[in-house]
């Protein structure tokens, strides 16, 4: 017969497991209210639903077992029988033994037979025997000896048989709800993922597709009449359902990316717990007294990066504890506590973890680094004197750089920070930063997307190539009119929010060919200029882009072995058009437009009238627009010191001897014209130009700055450099 | 022919469900006598009942005599898990008795054909 009611085997378990559930239940119930009829009822009928499906589908072994439980609990039923504590462990037993059968069969085992030993004292019980076999089971207190060890016999017995898995009570206690997964079997499934979700974009191509046939002219096939229309509605039907479709794969997939990532998350816990413990024995091994504060760890990344955060943050740590710290006596000297203070702190931002490692140590000697990378002839001493503190502290990235007099066991081998910058950056996909404090500490960030994965990736044009950008880097995409491109030290910038962020144009820093370069009647087909704004820190570029092509979840593929070497591309991602589209790794191109700028521009040694170079303090929260200001003015042969707000600016103005302030307006801590009015106060600056340059450009704004005294008020949009440099020189004389 | 199955145990009776629909029967379910009554009076076409005997507050064979008490002549099988010639000393008008296990697949359609060709013949010889 074609009927194969095996196929019922898997619903059987399901519900065997639940009579069993409801047989266990009802036997703890058993034992305070022997007499409750319902429940013996209720008992009695899961033995009896598991008898009778069981034998349906030929499982005899548990047929026979139920059977016999059934037959103890009908004797319970119609009272022939009564309930005894010694009873009721001999029907726990049965429940066991049936749910060990149950068990092996979802298992997809053989089934053993059933317990015979089990199976007689059962029938034995049934009918009353017990008493005569074991003629002291109801007549004798339960203290008897006898008795126990009768139980224990067929307890033992059940233990014994060697198919059956020993019913354990232990184990059915704590359900596990947790099920331990090979790490590649894991990694398998996520790639799937991303594979699977990259091939949705060519579902989405496709309905992309479909519609353009749609819009297509059917010309003379429209004379044809009924039969073209008929056609052209099916085809709007399918469209939409297409369309339908399409998103509702979408989501449920977006789901499954989501829900695969989490998997794979771990918290930094496992990074960071044994830190706390490490750094102390790491400052006891060279006499200092370090104390570590640990915060975030329960922050979750992808085991991928989890895994390679390891090493680097160990490295800073050893850093924090060998360089950092200063010698107890040293700190004592400096005023403060002996004991040292390292801070390890995880945060989320956005779409990235930021960890930070800090230390209130002595902070990076510049001048010790600055000699030190003459010394080991990285750079000549020129170059080394004119760099500032900044691009000093980036020096101790480049490979074979350590500051330490002694190398020492801890650090200061084998890894270096150019390990450590390597990794985060092209492993993980991530940016260090250094914000280095002299005398009073260093910090380390570190920030890192939360999975390798997946990530949201913007495909632009750009003279017709198209090129990808991870997310996470991109601040804004914005579309300006070409009048508002600026020229300052000679090259161009725009203004963003009170912000001069340079502009680059992607196809010149990319060399792409002439012969693909659209002619500028081409890209005058748009208004004006369409800017991606990029940003690592507080490092801003806008990168001229022609379009905005797509933006989707991808999976980002690495290079192939032999274009590793191209660091300016992190990866690559397929289309829906089954085309490779290389990803620009923002970092590189933020260090290609810097260094391009500083080659660009001739510092002029020509220094102002009267000899000696003119000394300007140039104050505004913005880096970006420091660093151009600091540009233009460099160019003209002035000496500039930058200030990051106006208290910073107060206190340098007055440490200091400036021959003009720049300032911005709308800073943290103080504003440019509360800077304004605290300089004049001061005997050194009463009669020094002071000039604001600010996005205000309100009559009351200008009114003010006048009023608390500033010499000039320029607005930034009427911004130009030869301005500036014009009314400083006739400012100053 | 459209039958009506009776069993509280639901895997069991979609089991014997598949058995009968596999010999080419269309297939009514109820899960108890109640419902099984209500079926049968919204359900003209019902040409037999076969009922698991053991069921919570009516059992099958108590069905069984409900129903001829009130006149319904409906051929009925009635299934066990137990012994079934108890069953048929008990009540011997019953149509068929057969005891619920791995041979249903068998005995079943077997039984369902016998009691179908019984009715035929007593229809016949009126």
């Amino acid at each position: 017969m074609a009927l194969d009611l095996k196929k019922f085997e898997a619903r059987f378990v399901e519900e065997a497991r639940d009579h069993i559930t409801r047989l266990g239940d009802g036997l703890d119930a058993l034992t305070h209210g022997p007499s409750d009829s319902e429940n013996i009822n209720c008992i009695f009928r899961s033995a009896h639903t598991i008898k009778g499906s069981s034998r349906m589908l030929k499982l005899i072994p548990i047929t026979d077992t139920a059977h016999h439980l059934e037959d103890v609990l009908g004797a319970l039923r119609d009272g022939s029988l009564a309930y005894s504590p010694e009873l009721g462990r001999l029907l726990y037993r049965g429940v066991d033994g049936l749910s060990a059968l149950v068990e092996r069969l979802a298992e997809g085992g053989e089934l053993p037979a059933a317990d015979v030993s089990l199976c007689n004292a059962l029938a034995q019980a049934a009918k009353g025997e017990s008493i005569s076999v074991q003629p002291k089971i109801s007549g004798n207190s339960f203290s008897s000896p006898d008795i126990p060890d009768i139980l224990g016999a067929q307890v033992s017995d059940i233990n014994s048989m060697p198919d059956l898995p020993a019913p354990n009570v232990e184990s059915k206690l704590k359900t596990p709800d947790t099920v331990r997964v090979k790490m590649n079997k894991l990694d398998e499934l996520i790639k799937l993922m991303g594979e699977v979700i990259s091939s949705h974009a060519r579902s989405r191509q496709r309905l992309i597709d479909i519609r353009d046939i749609e819009r297509m002219d059917f010309g003379a096939a429209s004379a044809a009449g009924n039969a073209s229309s008929k056609l052209k509605a099916c085809l709007h039907r399918f469209a939409l359902t297409l369309r339908e479709d399409v998103l509702a794969q979408e989501l449920l997939m977006n789901e499954l990316h989501s829900k695969a990532l989490i998997m794979r998350m771990l918290p930094l816990s496992i990074v960071f717990e044994p830190v706390g413990r490490m750094v102390r024995e790491l400052a006891d091994s060279v006499g200092k007294d370090v104390e570590c504060i640990v915060s975030g760890s329960e922050i979750e990344l992808d085991r991928q990066l989890i895994d390679k955060l390891s090493d680097p943050v160990l490295h800073l740590l050893r850093n924090a504890v060998d360089h950092g710290i200063e010698e107890p006596n040293v700190r004592q000297t400096a005023g403060k506590l002996e004991r040292g203070r390292i801070t390890l702190s995880a945060r989320q931002d956005g779409g990235w973890v930021v960890i930070e490692i800090s230390d209130n140590g002595g902070g990076i000697p510049i001048e010790t680094v600055r000699e030190k990378a003459v010394r080991k002839g990285f750079l000549t001493e020129e170059k080394a004197a004119a760099l500032d503190e900044h691009e000093v502290v980036e020096l101790i990235f480049l490979p074979g750089f350590s500051t330490s007099p002694i190398i020492t066991d801890i650090s200061g081998r084998g890894v270096g920070m150019d390990v450590v910058k390597r990794c985060i950056v092209d492993d993980l996909q991530g940016v260090v930063s250094v914000e280095n404090h002299p005398g009073a500490g260093t910090c380390f960030a570190l920030r890192l997307p939360l999975s390798l994965a997946m990530m949201r990736v913007l495909l632009v044009e750009i003279c017709g190539i198209p090129f990808g950008f991870s997310a996470q880097y991109v601040t804004e995409l914005l579309r300006i009119p070409q009048s508002e491109m600026l020229i300052v030290a000679e090259r161009q910038v725009v203004i963003i929010r009170n912000e001069f962020v340079p502009v680059v144009t992607l196809e010149d820093m990319l060399h792409i060919p002439p012969q693909h370069v659209r002619s500028p009647q081409q890209r005058k087909n748009h208004e004006g200029l369409l800017l991606l704004v990029v940003r690592v820190g507080n490092d801003k570029l806008a990168l001229v882009v022609d379009d905005l092509l797509d933006e989707h979840d991808m999976v980002i593929k690495p290079l192939p072995e032999h274009m590793r070497r191209l660091t300016m591309v992190s990866g690559m991602v397929t289309t829906g058009k089954n085309e490779l589209v290389d990803i620009l790794h923002v970092p590189v191109l933020l260090e290609m437009a810097r260094n391009a700028r500083s080659g660009a521009l001739v510092h002029r040694e020509t220094t102002a009238a009267g000899g000696a170079p003119l000394r300007v303090l140039v104050v505004d929260d913005s880096l970006n627009t420091r660093e151009i200001e600091k540009d233009v003015l460099e160019a003209h042969g002035y000496l500039v010191t930058l200030a990051e707000d106006g208290l910073d600016g107060l206190r340098k103005a007055q440490q200091g001897d400036f021959d003009a302030v720049l300032t911005d307006v709308e800073m943290p801590n103080m504003d440019g014209f509360t800077l304004t009015e605290r300089l004049r106060l001061d005997d050194k600056y009463r009669d020094k130009p002071i000039i604001i340059i600010t996005s205000r450009a309100k009559e009351e704004d200008k009114r003010r700055g006048i009023q608390v005294g500033a010499d000039a008020y320029i607005v930034k949009g009427d911004f130009d450099q030869s301005n500036l440099v014009d009314i400083l020189r006739n400012l100053l004389g | 022919m459209q039958i009506l199955v009776v069993d509280d145990d639901s895997l069991a009776c979609e089991m014997t469900a598949a058995v009968v629909e596999s010999v080419g029967h269309d297939v009514l379910l109820a899960e108890n006598a109640v419902d099984a009554m209500e079926k049968l009076s919204a359900a003209p076409g019902i040409a037999m009942v076969i009922s698991d005997m053991n069921m919570p507050l009516v059992s099958g064979i108590d069905l069984f005599r409900e129903l001829r008490s009130q006149g319904v002549k409906l051929p009925f099988i009635l299934l066990t898990g137990d012994n079934p010639d108890g069953l048929l000393q008990e009540e011997p008008t019953l149509d068929g008795c057969m005891t619920k296990d791995f041979s249903i697949e068998e005995t079943l359609p077997q039984m369902i054909a016998d009691v179908m060709a019984r009715y035929a013949a007593n229809s016949g010889a009126y």
